[in-house]
């Protein structure tokens, strides 16, 4: 075997420069000097490029780590908690129905005052409501008169406007559809949720 | 500086020196990948979260664990050692 071994003073003198290098501001050698245009745009201390060493650096990579992962179970563990209530579905008159024109939609707030829902009188003169959040990440959807169809601008969904499904676009399940029904002549009153595409306990 | 004292070096010391100096780059690196993965991680469990689809939460929370665990393990136990074991001087 080739091996060759250090003696003591070796050992201790590289460790040595080790920890006079982990004591200096960085270890670093060639810190570029700031020559190019962009550079002299944004005057950016090219000195300061040396102040993080590897091992604060480390530190802030396990710190970042240590976030995300909180962030990602505080995240998830808020809204499975809050889906598990079940909101109260008091009926509610829905203002400004009886005089919707077919082919346009007006915005209401239901099951609570913070739930945008949308309702749509379409062509054929029929009431449909949903909820107004995307079942992809919550952008309000708006109706599209022209296509007779919802439409998410965020990210270029679609939904038919009769059934609430997934027409085209990233949506994984239909919107949820408001329940809504026809009192005395022309009033419309919004009684319950059922949730697009059969919902999942939390 | 740093150059000089490189320069001062026996071969012996700048190879040590130079291999302490690789595991620092690969924890470095290791935790940016592992950094990355989390990212990609969250914004699934986002995406799932908002489309509420629960049964896929735990298992992305799992994952997400599971890269801080290992991020841990770099950040506590993978660094170079404090002392080189060495066998028997040969002259």
């Amino acid at each position: 075997m080739n091996s060759k071994y250090l003696s003591d003073k070796t050992v201790e003198s590289v460790l040595a420069a080790d920890r006079d290098v982990s004591n200096e501001i960085s270890d670093e050698g060639n810190v570029l000097v700031a020559t190019a245009p962009y550079q002299a745009e944004f005057p950016y201390e090219r000195d300061d490029e040396a102040q993080v060493t590897r091992r604060e650096f480390c530190n802030f990579l396990f710190l970042t780590s240590s976030a995300l992962f909180l962030g990602s179970a505080g995240f998830a563990g808020k809204l499975a908690y809050n889906a598990s209530f079940e909101p109260d579905f008091t009926p509610l008159k829905i203002a400004g129905a009886d005089s919707l024109a077919p082919g346009t939609a007006l915005n209401f707030h239901y099951p609570e005052e913070k739930d945008s829902a949308i309702l749509i009188r379409a062509a054929d003169g029929k009431y449909y409501a949903f909820d107004q959040k995307c079942t992809h990440l919550t952008c309000p959807v708006y109706y599209a008169k022209d296509q007779d169809q919802l439409e998410c601008p965020c990210h270029e969904g679609g939904f038919d406007v009769h059934t609430g499904n997934v027409l085209y676009g990233p949506p994984p399940r239909p919107l949820d559809q408001i329940q809504i029904e026809v009192r005395q002549g022309d009033e419309i009153w919004a009684i319950g949720k059922i949730t697009g595409g059969g919902h999942e306990s939390a | 500086m740093n150059q000089l004292r490189e320069r001062d070096k026996q071969p012996d010391e700048r190879h040590l020196t130079r291999g302490r100096a690789a595991i620092w780059q690969a924890r470095l690196v290791l935790l940016v990948m592992i950094n990355i993965a989390q990212l990609w991680i969250l914004s699934a469990t986002i995406e799932a979260a908002l489309a509420a689809h629960y049964k896929q939460l735990v298992p992305l929370i799992v994952a997400s664990g599971v890269c801080w665990v290992i991020a841990l393990t770099i950040f506590l136990w993978w660094k170079p050692s404090e002392r080189q074991s060495r066998g028997p001087e040969r002259h």
